[in-house]
């Protein structure tokens, strides 16, 4: 018999050992891939604003590339695979939709990087401060009508 | 970023940290207040005279001597300079140096245009709208009959716009130039606009993933009716080449740089046009770099070139403490020549043609062929001088005026700074008299240098500080005649919340009984500021 989903939620501090370890390893590939392609490499990639388009479409690659798989077939970023956490749908506690998983939830993980901007900052503090309500829910959680459980 | 006296770091143009957003953020506020001020201003004549202007370009004549005759202030009557007026700008960091004609100042107002202000009272005439950043001074230029404005946008390129009404009439841009940054003045004389050409690659080279270096600075020639391109010179003739590759991936290239960012001079008897250069970007170096060019105004062909500093490899990569990648090893001085070439008869009617170096040095040369005739060390010199954006002469009394910065960058520490003005002998390089400045730090937390360019006119020289303090000297024992504090804030005409800071950059205008001149360029750490200041005499009225 399941446990019911509020027995199952995952760790605080776990979700966010996971998060940072994404916020490593991805922008890490984002990085390596910039270097491969070398689309900030030369001055003619500054005459006009697409280099920056070109960097952020291989940021998605990256992310995609680490977390693609196990999201689809297990709900898991790397990082969360690491810690032993994972996304399912909420309420239900089933596998979550790897659309809403990729178009919804990933929508927010570029926020995390906002966070250094004097400007910008209460966006990922908000998202990220919803953690501490009981059900443990951000609101890129809320948003994609996901949770974080153990696994 | 740049090490200050006392270890302080600070931010330069291209640096990327957690200031930006705090700076977007002002920007975005400084725009809206800027569009609310315009609309709220008191609307006057949008009609300005266009007969008589005070300036041939940012020489106020050819010769760049920057030596103003047209002027009522004089040794006698200048402690009656008083505020006139004062107008805010849109950003924090003006760098455009005015037009002025008999009843209108021409000034770019970075992140709103260039602006046409009534002399009078500062109230605005007409505002070309153009976002971005204008840095140079404003130029006039006749196209067909109509009366135009010439300006660089850094990154744009060359505007021609009606001066009546501030219509723009064509907007052309260096075309073999890769990622050029149009940082300097042109000179205009006889149909054609000498443009110079720096890069963007100066910055981009602080992106650890950036291929450095491959790009060159230069100089263009564009026709003034069309805006057409008539020639385009490299300071590196040699197209850059791959001389490794770091990280597995990202390429390293050479040569590059020897950027022109300095106004060049224009001299129609010999039919040549001289400018300098700055420091090479990558390693290995050329040959061209931290020199001076004398070129054909026709054609654009070298005629000689005279390197004063050899293997000066620099970029922004060497302003963050250790060093980003691309920073050259080892890393050079950074001793360009941003301030534009003099050409003045010395008292035995030999002609000189009259350069200052960031590194403090100042050599005579003969314009023929660059030969040295004496040159001058003044001071220590660093990456923001030494002598940085203009010197001035005063061709009858004999005498060049050396504003000189010393502001610590990485300099010999074993050489005492000179820091302040001097005044040398045109003739011989021999002291005549100085000035040095006191560093009013730490109650101001600022450097008391003097980086700006500076005017002269025949009775008097006057300067502004990096500490924010408009000063004006008496030509003859450079004893100080009238100082003034920018460093607070102003009412302004336009409505706009505006105050002073460092000044530097192209420095004061001198026009009738009027001194004009912006405050608060911080691009380099100054402190920053917005406002332009109308000084007039006293009981005047502007003609």
């Amino acid at each position: 018999m399941t446990r019911p989903l509020e027995d199952r939620l995952a760790g605080r501090g776990r979700r966010l050992v996971a998060t940072l370890i994404d916020m490593v390893l991805v922008p890490a590939l984002t990085v390596l891939l910039v270097m491969i392609t070398g689309v900030m490499e030369d001055a003619e990639d500054y005459r006009d604003s697409m280099w920056m388009l070109n960097v952020f479409l291989l940021a998605v690659l990256s992310y995609l590339i680490l977390n693609g798989y196990w999201l689809f077939t297990r709900g898991q970023t790397v990082g969360k695979r690491l810690m032993g956490v994972a996304i399912v749908a909420s309420p239900s506690g089933e596998r979550a939709a790897f659309w809403k998983l990729v178009c919804i939830r990933a929508l927010f993980f570029p926020l995390l990087f906002v966070v250094i901007s004097p400007v910008l900052m209460l966006l990922p503090i908000v998202d990220q401060g919803f953690v501490f309500r009981k059900n443990r829910r951000c609101v890129h959680d809320l948003a994609a009508g996901t949770s974080v459980v153990k696994v | 970023m740049i090490r200050r006296p006392g270890g302080r770091l600070v931010t330069t143009t291209f640096s990327m940290n957690h200031v930006e957003g705090k700076r977007i953020a002002q920007a975005m506020l400084f725009a809206v207040a800027a569009l609310v001020a315009h609309t709220s201003a008191a609307k006057c004549d949008p009609k300005p005279g266009l007969t008589h202007f005070y300036s041939d370009g940012w020489g106020i004549e050819l010769n760049n001597q920057r030596m103003q005759h047209d002027t009522a202030i004089n040794r006698a009557n200048v402690s009656r300079l008083k505020l006139a007026w004062a107008y805010g700008f849109s950003n924090m960091k003006p760098r455009s140096w005015p037009l002025v004609s008999e009843d209108t100042i021409f000034i770019g107002d970075s992140g709103l245009g260039v602006v046409a202000l009534d002399r009078a009272t500062g109230c605005t005439r007409w505002v070309h709208k153009q976002g971005g950043e204008i840095g140079s001074a404003i130029l006039h230029a006749k196209i067909g009959e109509r009366d135009a404005l010439l300006y660089l946008h850094r990154t744009e390129g060359l505007y021609a716009i009606d001066a009546l009404t501030g219509a723009e009439i064509w907007h052309a841009h260096a075309a073999e130039a890769v990622a050029p940054f149009y940082s300097g003045t042109p000179v205009v004389h006889d149909g054609v606009a000498y443009v110079p050409l720096s890069s963007i690659e100066v910055g981009l080279a602080m992106i650890p993933f950036y291929g450095c270096c491959t790009t060159r600075g230069g100089m263009s020639a564009f026709d003034v009716q069309t805006g057409k391109e008539l020639w385009y010179r490299p300071t590196i003739e040699e197209p850059a080449q791959k001389t490794g590759t770091r990280w597995f991936f990202v390429g390293q290239y050479a040569p590059s740089g020897a950027p022109v960012w300095g106004a060049p001079m224009l001299d129609p008897e010999r039919g040549l046009v001289f400018f300098g250069t700055g420091e090479n970007y990558s390693r290995p170096t050329t040959d061209t770099s931290d020199a001076i060019f004398a070129v054909d105004a026709k054609t654009g062909a070298r005629r000689w070139v005279h390197q004063f500093t050899e293997g000066d490899a620099y970029n922004t990569a060497c302003d963050i403490p250790g060093g980003l990648p691309n920073c050259p090893e080892p890393r050079g001085p950074d001793f360009d020549f941003g301030a534009p070439p003099i050409l003045l008869n010395d008292a035995n009617g030999r002609a000189l043609l009259i350069v200052g170096q960031k590194s403090g040095d100042i050599y005579a040369l003969n314009p023929g062929d660059g030969a040295i005739v004496w040159q001058r060390r003044i001071g220590r010199g660093g990456a923001l001088g030494g002598a940085h954006w203009g010197l001035a002469a005063n061709e009858q009394k004999g005498l060049l005026f050396v504003p000189i910065s010393d502001i610590e960058t990485w300099s010999d520490e074993s050489i005492p700074p000179a820091t302040g003005l001097h005044a040398i002998d045109t003739a011989t390089g021999a002291t005549r008299w100085e000035h040095p400045r006191v560093n009013r730090c730490p109650d101001r937390n600022c450097f008391g240098g003097l980086s700006s360019a500076i005017v002269a006119t025949p009775e008097l020289v006057v300067a502004g500080s990096l500490d924010g303090f408009l000063e004006i000297y008496d030509a003859d024992t450079g004893a100080t005649l009238w100082s003034n504090d920018s460093w607070k804030p102003f009412e302004t005409a336009n409505g706009m919340k505006a105050s002073g800071g460092a000044y530097d950059a192209h420095g004061p205008m001198v026009a009738g009984d009027q001194v004009i001149v912006s405050s608060g360029y911080g691009s380099f750490g100054q402190k920053e500021g917005n406002v332009l200041l109308v000084y007039q005499l006293e009981g005047e009225t502007a003609p």
